[in-house]
């Protein structure tokens, strides 16, 4: 695989597009490119971040951030 | 993240009220259910207390390690429900995900962040709407390829590639904003 092609298997792999079968290549790829192939990989992150960011943010319920702190403090004291 | 790293309370309030509105934009697309898109982003943000530790700052941004968590999360949860037909069934009758959330004064980082948002969309509205289409599914819907294709009644070969020309553009236009954002 050339890294062009590893490029665009990547930024299919970020978004969950990687079908299983390309998977077991794109990982032998990742592994020969190595640190050039992670610093991409991450690069590609963008892109998820974006499609998230692309929306109009919304509003939780004020009683989800009060359970999770409640959650958290149960954890912490046990 | 690393506030968290240590088991600060205190810091996973602050990352809570800084990205709640974003997670539970995405887990209301993916999943289409108000209560539901609640009771999974108290769970994702669990996850990311328990999780934190397998953060790493080197392996990218914390924003991009909590939107693949979270869209894992709620794609398995629409899974789990089976709730593909009645998500579908309510998708016809939306144009627009979101109700008007956010009524109260915006605060300057909300005014930035609607900025960023606007752009990122210019980037996105770009794409022709097949590659657009073929983007939505994969990553808000979480089909594979081949059920995209089914869906779309193309070519396999045809998905492939409206995915990876779509996925180059948004990630050449998202650099060349970079300075912008």
């Amino acid at each position: 695989m050339s890294f062009e092609e590893f490029q665009n298997r990547a930024r299919l792999f970020v978004v969950g597009a990687l079908d299983p079968d390309e998977m077991a290549e794109f990982e032998g790829a990742r592994r020969e490119f190595g640190e050039k192939a992670e610093a991409f990989i991450v690069e590609c992150y963008s892109l998820s971040e974006a499609f998230a960011l692309s929306l109009k943010p919304a509003k939780a319920s004020d009683q989800i951030k009060a359970r999770l702190m409640e959650m958290v403090k149960n954890r912490q004291t046990h | 993240m690393e506030g968290i790293q240590r088991e600060d309370s205190e810091a996973l309030s602050h990352l809570y009220d800084r990205y709640n509105g974003i997670l539970k934009a995405l887990v209301l697309r993916v999943i289409h259910n108000e209560a539901e898109a609640d009771d999974l982003l108290q769970e994702i943000f669990m996850e990311i207390w328990n999780q934190a530790k397998n953060f790493s700052a080197q392996r990218g941004k914390p924003l991009g390690w909590m939107v693949t968590l979270a869209r894992r999360r709620a794609i398995d949860g629409l899974r789990k429900k089976q709730a593909y037909a009645r998500a579908e069934e309510r998708l016809q009758h939306e144009t627009e995900q979101q109700p008007d959330a956010w009524v109260h004064n915006s605060t300057e980082e909300e005014i930035l962040d609607g900025d960023r948002r606007v752009l990122i969309r210019r980037v996105i509205g770009m794409l022709p709407p097949a590659q657009q289409q073929a983007i939505e599914l994969a990553f808000f819907r979480g089909m594979s390829q081949r059920e995209i294709a089914a869906k779309t009644n193309t070519p396999l070969g045809t998905v492939k590639t409206r995915l990876e020309l779509g996925l180059k553009k948004i990630y050449d236009g998202l650099k060349e904003l970079r300075d912008e954002l």
